[in-house]
């Protein structure tokens, strides 16, 4: 990929900076990987329907400015807000009892060989941990340690800006045996941004512990974020993650969640929006390596103008993992004559004492209920849009706080108030 | 999982004898001349061979495709023989069914196939082809009396050249695939059909194919077309006999459905599967599609069976405005069988429908996946499509797969897709065995109820076929 | 007819049956009732041989034969019957086909010929119309979408297709509207005969109005706490179970 991808400006910053001897080696290492990665096409399966045309063309640079914008804030969320600047700390909340953070280029050798080590199993076949490897602006490590049960939410609160700037961090997340929290990472650029962010988060989720998590990617504009998530669930943990893309030009998430101890619990849910030109691409993969685990997926998408989603939902039931109950579903609405949804439900099973289905469709509007709008007197435009707004607001109002869906939910009005006339348009 | 079902399954191949004839066989190996050898057996016109060779120089630049869910020792193409036929039907060949080779006839009457037009069960026309050459044709009188052409597509290309040259190629190009390009360039026989206008053909058509020589493979071609308005249910059967090598069969067959024509194809698929171990069986890689102009309608059926390895995929062009096309499969794989197949359904006019039914039963370690694509361009307003996928496990040592590939450019149109896995439920078992019926035809009860919708799509006589042929795998399964 | 002697089961490693004697000869209807989770679907369970149940000690005889040993068709060739507490569905798999491969199977291993198609059609008929069913459930799937009466009453057809020896109702009446308990008493009553017995699991003394039991049972905590003629019954109606929970502790 070193060809087709041009960061030999990035890498020299890289090599300017001082860091610890593992670290750098590590960095090689991804290098050396990436230097031996095709550049995906059309012809990976894992980027058939997605191209990677527009990182192309640019000489990445990693910088980090003075300027400090905002990003995103929660109203009444009473939220512990830890912000950073193209992937940089620029703040230091203090944190509540039981809960640190460490930056990975402060670890001892021996902890910051852990951190790698943790994040390096989870990975396999994504193209581009090689280059978030390479270029590993920063890796920060929270920690939630055992039984502590953090009541107020954690909010990493990512913000890009900048010209041609490529941005690489790890978060690793780590919830001790019984711990509990809420973690939200919110991703948002300064309007006049032209990035790539590639960033990485890792969720450890320790025996019977609780992590409610949001990953929303909101930035506009002239924004690339490609990167993954993955989740471990050791016994009785529970993991509830919830996803949102709306806006920037390409937006990539591989998620990547494997049951390794037995009785554990997750709910994946998320929303796509691509409206304009714009492209959100979500590979999302349940690996149930161990029998009695449960897992619920729900993604919906509405695709407008030449918004264009491709949704891959990948159920794997291991040999042996018996007794696993895996659900996913998949709902798409095409608004425009030049939107596209490609989307590939798949199950993977190779154990038959297991309960798993799929389902996707890609509908219209149900006439019945538009009609139903429509006797108790609401204008069919009106309910086009009440109803597309409901689609998704289903999986909104099920979140369990408040402060997100305040945050989320005045987006998509804006998204469909601007969709209204286009909507009466395509629907018709 | 209860006992009885874990100890299922041994299979008894019915269809595994050799027929004892005289067959002459051209070397192994593939190249030009044997082409043309093959070609000067058939005393095919110029234009022909032209074709094949154009086929073959494409083949040769092509690489054998790797797919995802299939693993299989890729065949070595230069120890295959490419043409074998029953020396009786080479010298003096039979201008009729009654001076054909008695012991050929028997191979197919011991599959309980009607060889004889007189026979009680013969409503039904029937192809045989032998390796690579058909041996003979019933009904071929009757037919013509409606205006119906079936004959193998040896003898079209020589009796009516216009309309295979028009047709040939045109569903499958030449270079659409690997074994589609090899198949172009080696194919034998395989049958032709042509009902003209408004015609309902009187009696349902099929072919069996026979693979009976050693070190060869089968490369059967197919070519229907169903005129404007007409109408035409076809149906193959497919039997080899038990070797301890693996044989490759790689056929390609067309359907060309012009404006409110229907056909029905159906498929009762009984390859030679493999030994217990694992040991021989069929190489099935099969490209198979039909086009549907205006309200015309392609229905494909499918029982799957055999073979130790199968690829298939037929597949719908759905062209013209309120065309449909539909899929009903059953594909059960026991013992080391690999199974990856689905259709295409590619919906192209307005208010094009498509349906797809598939249930895959997997037991003891084989490897059972559906793979499929929907795909709706951005002309096919109003389009519908509507899946149902469903996999059954028998065994904790197999799998079961689904891949479903959903396209959509076209905010008109609807697809759903739903796919389910499970398990013959220990509760079904139960509420059997207490009333009295043994597991072994409880199990094969429940199979069969799994796949009802698509039963119910093939012939009636074929639908009991289907059903056997599903016990017979589901046989033994007991101890 | 069937002897059971302090039977003891367990599920899961959990003791459901804790010692359980029943007597129950040629002819006679026992009824059994008792709390929720008493053991009352387990006990017709074990009896009926599903796996899973383990049973621990005791004995279970049918005509004189240890039915314990046997597998679950054959107890039911034997002229065992047990109607599901819950029937479950066997999508696809038609209730005429399903009810034709039991009658077959219970019929040869009784020495007799098996029905040809056209007089086991005419039969089925003549059943489901005794039990209220439109013809047309025989062509459906075994109890698929069935409502939770159609169920019971499908239940009951095959009953009365398999003519056993040996009857256990499980909750049979649950679910259904007054009519077709009436059709549900009817059918046992019609069955009713000096070689045939029934053991009728049930919350309602109204079905006991109707099906007039020999014995009454309570079943609680896995054992029998209580016998006695049909009035236990509507002692146990009127005074709930805990009198009986009273005088064992
Ligand atoms: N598979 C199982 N695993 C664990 N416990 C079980 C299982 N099956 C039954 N039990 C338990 O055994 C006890 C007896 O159950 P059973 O169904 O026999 O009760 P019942 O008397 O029929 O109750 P009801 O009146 O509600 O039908 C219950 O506590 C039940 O939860
Ligand atoms: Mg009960």
């Amino acid at each position: 990929m070193r060809t087709e991808l041009n960061i030999d400006k990035a890498l020299a910053a890289l090599a300017d900076q001082p860091k610890p001897d593992w670290l750098v080696h590590w960095q090689q290492q991804g290098q050396q990987v990436l230097s031996q990665t095709a550049w995906p096409t059309r012809k990976t399966e894992n980027w058939k329907y997605t191209s990677l045309k527009s990182l192309q063309g640019i000489s990445w640079q990693a910088e980090t400015p003075d300027a400090v914008a905002d990003g995103i804030r929660f109203v009444d969320w009473q939220e512990i807000s830890i912000d950073f600047v193209n992937g940089r700390l620029v703040n230091t909340p203090k944190l509540p009892d039981g809960v640190t953070l460490h930056r990975l280029s402060d670890c001892s050798e021996a902890e910051g060989l852990t951190f790698l080590q943790k994040v390096d199993s989870e990975r396999a076949g994504f193209e581009f941990d090689a280059l978030n490897q390479s270029l590993l602006t920063e890796g920060y490590w929270l920690k939630v340690a055992k039984d502590i049960q953090v009541a107020q939410p954690i909010h990493l609160n990512f913000i890009s800006s900048g010209a041609d700037v490529v941005t690489s961090t790890q978060v690793l997340v780590e919830l001790e045996s019984g711990a509990r929290a809420t973690i939200a990472e919110t991703f948002s650029a300064t309007a006049e941004a032209r990035v790539l962010v590639n960033a990485n988060t890792a969720l450890y989720v320790g025996d019977n512990a609780q992590l409610t998590h949001y990953h929303l990617l909101l930035e506009e504009g002239e924004v690339r974020h490609i990167g993954r998530v993955t989740g471990s669930l050791s016994r009785f943990a529970s993991l509830s993650s919830f996803h949102m893309a709306v806006g920037g030009i390409l937006k990539r998430k591989d998620i990547t969640i494997r049951h390794r101890g037995e009785g554990a619990e997750l709910s994946l849910n998320g929303v796509y929006l691509p409206k304009g030109h714009e492209v959100i691409d979500y590979h999302t993969t349940l690996e149930h390596e161990v029998p009695n685990c449960t897992s619920s997926e729900i993604f919906r998408g509405i695709m407008a103008d030449h918004g264009k989603a491709v949704f891959n939902g990948r159920i794997h039931i291991h040999k042996d993992a018996q007794k696993s109950v895996a659900e996913m579903n998949n709902r798409n609405l095409l608004l425009s004559d030049h939107a596209e949804i490609d989307t590939k439900p798949e199950l993977e099973i190779y154990a038959d004492d297991v309960r798993c289905a799929h389902g996707a469709t890609i509908a219209q509007l149900d006439k019945s209920l538009l009609f139903y709008f429509q006797a108790r007197g609401i204008s069919k435009k009106e309910a086009e849009v009440m109803l597309s707004f409901g689609f998704i607001n289903e999986l909104l109002d099920a979140l369990n706080d408040q402060p997100v869906q305040t945050l989320l939910r005045p987006l998509l009005a804006t998204l469909f108030a601007q969709k209204q006339a286009d909507l009466a348009r395509h629907i018709l | 999982m209860s006992e009885e079902v874990k100890q299922y399954i041994k299979s008894e191949y019915k269809a595994g004898f050799v027929t004892d004839v005289e067959s002459s066989t051209i070397p192994v190996g593939l190249s030009e001349d044997v082409i043309r050898l093959i070609s000067s057996k058939k005393n095919e016109p110029e234009w022909l061979l032209e074709w094949r060779l154009k086929a073959y120089r494409a083949w040769q630049e092509m690489t054998e495709p790797d797919w995802a869910h299939v693993t299989y020792p890729k065949p070595d193409f230069q120890a295959l023989s490419y043409y074998s036929s029953p020396k009786s039907m080479e010298e003096n060949r039979p201008k009729s069914l009654d001076e054909v080779d008695p012991e050929l006839l028997a191979t197919y009457e011991k599959l309980g196939i009607p060889v004889h037009e007189q026979e009680v069960l013969a409503g039904v026309a029937v192809d045989m082809v032998f390796d690579s050459v058909s041996v003979g044709t019933t009904f071929r009188a009757k037919l013509a009396d409606a205006g119906v052409i079936f004959c193998p597509i040896s003898e079209a290309v020589h009796e009516y050249p216009d309309l295979v040259k028009k047709y040939l190629g045109s569903v499958v190009p030449q270079r659409d695939n690997y074994y589609a390009a090899l198949n172009s360039a080696v194919f034998s026989d395989g049958s032709f059909v042509y009902i003209p206008k408004g015609v309902r053909c009187p009696m349902e058509l099929s072919t069996y194919f026979r693979i009976n020589e050693a070190k060869t493979g089968q490369f059967e071609r197919t070519l229907i077309i169903a005129d404007e308005g007409s109408h035409v249910s076809y149906l193959e059967g497919c039997t080899a006999p038990m070797r301890d090598e693996n044989q490759l069969h790689a056929a390609v067959v067309e359907l060309v459905c012009m404006d409110d024509a229907e056909i029905k194809y159906s498929t009762v698929q009984n390859w030679y599967p493999g030994d217990a171990e694992g040991k021989g069986g069929i190489y099935n890689f099969v490209t198979k599609r039909g086009i549907a102009h205006h309200r015309a309608k392609i229905s494909w059926t499918q029982v799957e069976t055999g073979s130790a390895v199968t690829w298939k995929y037929p597949s719908c062009i759905l062209k013209g405005d309120d065309s449909i096309g539909e899929f009903y499969s059953v594909a059960l794989t026991s013992n080391h069988q690999q199974a990856d197949t689905g259709t295409k359904m590619i919906h192209i006019g307005k208010n094009t429908r498509s349906t797809i039914i598939s249930k895959g039963i997997s037991a003891m370690t084989s490897q059972n996946s559906y793979r499929g694509l929907v795909k709706m361009n951005p002309g096919a307003s109003g389009a519908r499509n509507f899946t149902q996928c469903d996999s059954l496990l028998i065994g904790d040592r197999c799998g079961a797969h689904t891949f479903p590939y959903i396209e959509s450019k076209n905010p008109s149109a609807i697809v759903e897709h739903e796919a389910t896995t499970s398990k013959v439920s220990d509760d079904q078992m139960f509420l059997c065995q207490q009333r009295g019926i043994d597991p072994e035809k409880a199990v094969s009860m429940i199979v069969n109820g799994f796949c009802k919708e698509v039963f119910k799509e093939l012939p009636m006589e074929f639908a009991v076929e289907a059903g056997k042929l599903l016990e017979v795998s589901l046989e033994g399964a007991v101890g | 007819m069937l002897t059971i002697k302090n039977l003891k089961a367990k599920v899961e490693d959990k003791d459901i049956l804790k010692g359980l004697n029943i007597d129950v000869k040629p002819g006679e209807v026992h009824a059994i009732m008792g709390p929720n989770g008493a053991g009352k679907s387990t006990l017709g369970y074990v009896l009926a041989g599903r796996d899973g149940y383990e049973v621990t000690d005791g004995s279970a005889e049918l005509h004189g034969e240890n039915l314990l040993d046997m597998d679950a068709e054959e107890r039911a060739r034997k002229g065992l019957f047990l109607a599901f507490q819950y029937p479950v569905e066997i999508p696809g798999v038609s209730n005429m086909e399903f009810l034709k491969a039991s009658v077959d199977a219970v019929r040869e291993a009784r020495g007799l010929e098996p029905y040809s198609s056209v007089e086991f059609i005419k039969l089925a008929r003549e059943k489901s119309k005794a039990v209220n069913l439109p013809a047309d459930f025989l062509k459906r799937g075994v109890n698929e979408g069935f409502s939770g009466g159609e169920k019971k009453r499908n239940e009951l057809m095959q009953m009365m297709l398999l003519e056993p020896s040996l009857c256990i109702l499980d909750e049979t009446d649950s679910g259904l509207d007054i009519d077709a308990l009436q059709v549900v008493a009817e059918g046992v009553n019609a069955l009713r005969s000096p070689d045939r017995s029934f053991i009728v699991v049930t919350h309602y003394q109204r079905l006991l109005d109707y099906i007039v039991p020999d014995y009454v049972h309570v079943l609680a905590d896995g054992k029998i706490v209580k016998s006695g003629g049909k009035e236990l019954a509507l002692e146990l109606e009127k005074e709930g179970y805990r009198w009986i929970e009273g005088e064992t502790v």
